[in-house]
C-alpha cells in the first residue's frame, strides 16, 4: 500500500485521531444519558421493592402480637363516639397501628403500618409516618402522618382518590378509628401549621378529633414534584373496639 | 469508551458482545446499589420529601 493510498483511506475515514476522540466522547455522553435515566428508574422503582416487603413484614408483625379482630359484625358493630379511647405515644421507630385507606384496595398496599417519626429512616421505607409533636390516633387535636407518593414504594400515589366523605381507618392493638375525608389543600413544604392541632392556628386548643395525612404534590408535575404538599383532611366518626367487631367500612372492603 | 472495552475483551465477536452486556449489567447494579443512594444522600432535594416539617426546619430532609 502507497502512502497516497494510506492517506487517502485516512481523508475517506476522517481524521484519524480526532475521530477517536469524538467518538469516545460521544459514548460517554451517551451513557451519562443513560445513567441519568436509570437514575429515574431507580428512584421510581427500585426504591420501592425493599421498603414494600419492610412494610409488609411490619404489618404482619403488627397483627402477630394483636388479637384478631372478631370477624363477625356484631348488629352491624355500630360506631360508638363517646369515651374515646386514648393510644399513648410511642418512641421513634415504634408502630402505632396500622392505617387501612379503603380507597387504595388493589392499587397500592392500603394496610401500612403507621410508625413514629418522618425521618428517611421511617418514610424510606413505605410507612406511613407519625408526625411526633402530632396527636395519637383518635386524640383530641390532629393526628398527622407523612408519606412518600411517587418513591420507596408508593405509600399515598392516590391520594387524589381522598375525596370528601371517604373512609380512613387507623387499627391500633385494641381499637379501630374510623375517620371521614373532609377535603384537602396544596401547601408549600414550609406549612407546618398544617399539622397543629387546631390547622391553621399554631397555639390554639384543640375541640375535634382530627387526622392529617401529607405527601409530596407539585402544581406542574403532580406525583412527580415535590414543591408542594398534598394534605388530607379527616375527622373522626366513630370508633370500635377491636373485641366488638370490624367496621363496616373495613368490612366491605375485605369482601369486595 | 464501549468500543474501547470491545476491543480490549478477548475471544471472538459473539463472546465479546455478551461479555459487553454483562459489563453494563454489573454497572448498572452497582448504580441501583451504591452510587444513587450516595447521591440521593448528598442531594436532598432530588428525591422528594413528603412531610411539611423539614424544609421549614432546613435540614437535611429538605
Amino acid at each position: 500500500m502507497t502512502h497516497v493510498e494510506q492517506a487517502r483511506r485516512r481523508a475517506a475515514r476522517g481524521a484519524g485521531a480526532p475521530v477517536g476522540v469524538l467518538g469516545f466522547l460521544g459514548e460517554l455522553f451517551l451513557t451519562l444519558g443513560v445513567v441519568v435515566a436509570l437514575f429515574v428508574v431507580w428512584q421510581l422503582w427500585w426504591t420501592g421493592i425493599g421498603p414494600v416487603r419492610d412494610a409488609k413484614e411490619q404489618v404482619a408483625q403488627f397483627y402477630a402480637h394483636v388479637a384478631p379482630a372478631a370477624p363477625e359484625v356484631v348488629a352491624s358493630a355500630e360506631l360508638r363516639t363517646d369515651d374515646v379511647p386514648e393510644v399513648a405515644q410511642v418512641a421513634h421507630g415504634q408502630t402505632l397501628g396500622v392505617l387501612v385507606v379503603p380507597a387504595w384496595a388493589g392499587k397500592t398496599e392500603n394496610r401500612m403500618p403507621i410508625v413514629e417519626g418522618v425521618t428517611p429512616d421511617v418514610l424510606d421505607r413505605a410507612f406511613a409516618g407519625h408526625y411526633p409533636q402530632t396527636a395519637t390516633p383518635g386524640g383530641l387535636g390532629n393526628f398527622s402522618v407523612a408519606g412518600h407518593r411517587r418513591s420507596y414504594g408508593n405509600s399515598f400515589l392516590h391520594v387524589p382518590d381522598l375525596v370528601a366523605g371517604q373512609p380512613v381507618v387507623v387499627e391500633t392493638a385494641e381499637t379501630w378509628y374510623v375517620y371521614r375525608v373532609t377535603g384537602h389543600e396544596l401547601v408549600t413544604p414550609d406549612r407546618t401549621d398544617v399539622v397543629a392541632p387546631v390547622p391553621g392556628s399554631p397555639g390554639a386548643l384543640p375541640e375535634r378529633r382530627l387526622l392529617t395525612m401529607t405527601t409530596c404534590h407539585s402544581v406542574r408535575y403532580g406525583a412527580f414534584g415535590n414543591d408542594h404538599r398534598w394534605v388530607v383532611r379527616a375527622e373522626l366518626e366513630g370508633w370500635l373496639p377491636r373485641s366488638a367487631g370490624t367496621p363496616d367500612v373495613v368490612a366491605e372492603m375485605e369482601a369486595a | 469508551m464501549w468500543t474501547w472495552i470491545f476491543r480490549h475483551l478477548p475471544g471472538p465477536a459473539v463472546v465479546r458482545a455478551l461479555l459487553v452486556v454483562l459489563v453494563m449489567l454489573a454497572a448498572t447494579l452497582a448504580l441501583f446499589t451504591w452510587v444513587f443512594p450516595w447521591v440521593a444522600a448528598q442531594w436532598p432535594g432530588l428525591v422528594g420529601r413528603p412531610d411539611v416539617a423539614a424544609a421549614a426546619l432546613g435540614g437535611p430532609a429538605a
